[in-house]
């Protein structure tokens, strides 16, 4: 019987969505908000008048809270956005505003989604009481391909993504988007892309991208990226003729190593990584045998979030199994310094 | 905007609040839903699993929900008291035998003792026996603990108990049931100085207005440790009994945090692995006027000398104290030993009355934290105005058991955590 406690179920989630200007993120925030569906869910947002919903407005329980017919709490980020998520869990805590189950923030436009992880995982208020859940990135179908080649920082929120949305579908042509979605699988190869038009979207498609339980389901193998219906041809469908013109060195690497680690190995090889590599390890996830114990990581650059120990293993397959989104690092010297660190970690 | 732009209280009483809860039925029990400290799980030889209810007051005896699905409790049978001075505040079950407590309003009257019952066949229970603890200063039983099938601990009057202080009257007793038909009186303690006749002085008492009695309420005793029993003694403080010898029962500590604060120790909860307590009070005063009753983390590595280290992190007091009714601690779920019974170390259910049900992760003991909640709306016709969870179950599967005091009945609930 297990009696303790999930270290993950009873965070309340969060999702980002990030996107350029002009991506269509107020229009997809300002329809989301009158969903049907939105009810008990708070979103942060930066400015309160861009998305006209005075109609809607049932109560405001502080001059940045406010509580629409829907159920849906309106937040807008007074200070900053760890100031705003604090407040948000004080306020609910202290029964002074509407109960909410989880969280949707919409980033500015120019923001590189990191330091936003980095908030949530060294805030330790944040840190207990919610988790990040995921990362949607809003690419515009007519310039997105444009921004990625001038842009680093779209090509950033690209590589953090959990879900792309492709947006203004309507306005580009079919070989726009076509050369569009290679470009974005190329940089991440994990993230599933979706199209939406003027913002319509149900708000189960921005939610349920993380882990939220320690217990191994389909879920846990959802989000270390293993597809239980291989659905044929997957992955190789936009390696054709088509050119991409993002940053070529920015691509996903997949490793496996079938010897168990020690954490003291794991750990020191992914810090030597990260110290001399930081900036250029976009995104890191997957699930690490930790002397037979399956361990499930996951990280931004530098920053990890704790790592979470599974109650079982969610398939037959015992292999450490992970997925980097790096910036010029061949997979060859990955693996490499695992190996190496692993070697004198457990010689005598 | 700017006549919106007021702060007002989001969280009305009609309004429910949950974290991390979710509500999977709600039953009221036929209108007969104000709920007393009772609630025990039969798993009957087919496999059908019986929820047994005890009622806060008369009409109602007790009630048999089937709930083998969760989602949908299915209400068997609801049985009648002699009379309306007389309830029947607790029960538990073990195997096909359930017991069930009597209290009558005033002393002297009577039904006043314990009921046992056989319910194999749960839509008709038959009675064993009836245990009388009647007499011209006792009301009877307020609460029972069966969980062996051998040994009924229990707080109660007796016919020939004459407590110094009428609120004194109901001491730690222990019934032998091993043959159910004919129980007889195993073993006895109370707080020395409350019986007339006793050679000790009677105990101070409170101010008046939180003077509660100096008497038994929860009387636990676990497999873990036979020889023990885990006493809420109200204004007397927790208890820890030796009882290896019934019929010379010694105390082994003793802790009160009252005065300072307001009195009635509830529960004594041991936490054995990890040599702690979790002890509630009860609050039983309306509109926060006995604020705070807290539930408290307490070191018991040595017996003779426990310590205080924490409380668990209370709802907020304005968020609560005048949202209808009582608002503070009562029952925890006890980590039962039957075979249908949630049990941890770390994780412990309670009830708040108006604060709702509440779980908490205890694995820092010095910083207990609050991980899940749910609190009804008011059931309607509610006359404290809001809800007042009264008492918890919670089953191996996790699901939580939860009734009201008055008129909502029971909700059957979810965690996610």
């Amino acid at each position: 019987m297990a009696t303790g406690r999930d270290p993950l179920a009873g965070k309340l989630p969060v999702t980002l969505i990030t996107g350029f200007l002009g991506s269509g993120k107020t229009t997809l925030i300002s329809k989301l908000v009158r969903h049907p569906d939105m009810n008990r869910v708070a979103v942060v947002i930066n400015e309160i008048g861009e998305i006209g919903i005075d109609h809607d407005l049932v109560t405001m329980s502080s001059e940045n809270i406010s509580l629409l017919a829907n159920g849906c709490i309106c937040c807008t980020v007074r200070t900053d956005l760890q100031e705003t998520l604090r407040e948000l869990f004080n306020q609910r805590r202290a029964g002074l505003m509407a109960d909410f189950d989880r969280v949707i923030v919409e980033t500015t436009g120019m923001a590189d989604p990191a330091p936003v992880v980095q908030t949530m995982v060294s805030d330790t208020l944040l840190e207990a009481q919610f988790r990040l859940d995921g990362v949607v990135t809003l690419v515009d179908a007519v310039n997105g391909a444009h921004l990625l080649e001038h842009q680093p920082e779209a090509g950033k929120q690209v590589a953090l993504a959990d879900r792309i949305l492709i947006t203004k579908g309507d306005l580009a042509s079919p070989q726009q988007i076509g050369d569009l979605e290679a470009t974005l699988h190329a940089i991440n190869r994990q993230a599933d892309i979706r199209h939406v038009l003027m913002g319509e979207i149900a708000p189960s498609e921005l939610t349920g991208l993380g882990m939220g339980s320690a217990r191994a389901t389909d879920a846990t193998l959802r989000f270390l990226g293993e597809k239980l219906d291989a659905a044929a041809g997957e992955g190789e469908r936009y390696l054709g003729a088509r050119t991409t013109r993002h940053d070529p060195r920015i691509g996903t690497l997949s490793l496996r190593f079938d010897t168990p680690f020690t954490w003291d190995a794991f750990s020191a090889a992914l810090q030597l990584l990260t110290n001399l590599r930081g900036p250029d390890m976009l995104r890191v996830k997957g699930i690490v045998n930790v002397e037979g114990k399956p361990v499930v990581v996951q990280g931004v650059q530098h920053i990890f979030h704790p790592p979470v120990t599974l109650d079982r293993w969610p398939s037959e397959d015992r292999g450490t199994r992970l997925v980097f989104i790096t910036r010029g690092i061949p997979a060859a010297s990955i693996r490499s310094l695992f190996d190496a660190v692993g070697a004198i970690a457990s010689a005598d | 905007m700017a006549t919106l732009s007021t702060p007002q209280q989001a969280a009305r009483p009609d309004q429910t609040l949950s974290r991390n809860m979710k509500l999977l039925a709600h039953n009221d029990l036929s209108g007969f839903g104000g709920m007393g400290e009772g609630i025990s799980m039969q798993v009957t030889a087919n496999g059908r699993r019986i929820l047994w209810l005890a009622h806060e007051s008369a009409p109602k005896n007790f009630t048999g929900v089937d709930v083998t699905d969760p989602k949908n409790p299915r209400m068997i049978v609801q049985t009648e008291l002699p009379h309306a001075k007389v309830r029947s505040n607790s029960l538990d079950v073990v195997g096909d035998i359930l017991a069930v407590a009597y209290q009558t309003q005033v002393p002297g009257m009577k039904p006043a003792g314990v009921d046992l019952f056989d319910v194999s066949v749960p839509e008709a229970p038959k009675l064993i026996s009836h245990f009388d603890c009647s007499g011209p200063y006792s009301r009877g039983v307020h609460a029972v603990w069966f969980v062996d099938g051998k040994y009924v601990h229990m707080s109660s009057g007796a016919p020939d108990f004459q407590p110094r202080n009428q609120l004194d009257d109901q001491f730690y007793r222990i019934l032998d049931v091993s043959n159910p038909s004919k129980p007889v009186e195993a073993g006895r303690w109370w707080y020395p100085g409350t019986r007339e006749g006793d050679a000790e002085p009677a105990p101070q008492r409170l101010v008046s207005k939180f003077d509660t009695g100096f008497r038994a309420h929860n009387t636990n005793v676990f497999p873990e440790r036979p020889d023990r029993a885990y006493i809420g003694y109200i204004d007397g403080g927790a208890f820890v009994l030796d009882i290896s010898d019934m019929s010379d029962i010694k105390v082994k500590s003793h802790w009160n945090h009252s005065p300072p604060f307001n009195g009635f120790i509830h529960t004594l909860l041991p936490l054995f692995e990890r040599n702690l307590w979790v002890v509630s009070d009860e609050c039983v005063q309306d509109g926060g006027a006995d604020w705070p009753k807290l539930v408290w983390v307490v070191d018991s590595r040595n017996e003779a000398n426990p310590v205080p280290i924490g409380t668990f992190p209370a709802a907020p007091y304005d968020a609560f104290a005048r949202r209808g009714g009582r608002f503070g601690a009562h029952n925890m779920h006890e980590n039962l030993p039957g075979p249908a019974s949630f049990r941890s170390d770390t994780i412990i259910v309670g009830t708040f009355f108006n604060a709702g049900v509440r779980v908490y992760d205890t694995t820092n003991p010095y910083q207990v934290e609050e991980i899940a909640y749910y609190v009804p709306g008011a059931p309607p016709l509610s006359p404290a105005g809001a809800i007042q969870l009264n008492d918890v179950f919670v089953d191996e599967n996790r699901i939580v058991y939860t009734v009201d005091r008055f008129g909502g009945g029971l909700y059957v609930l979810e965690m996610n955590i």
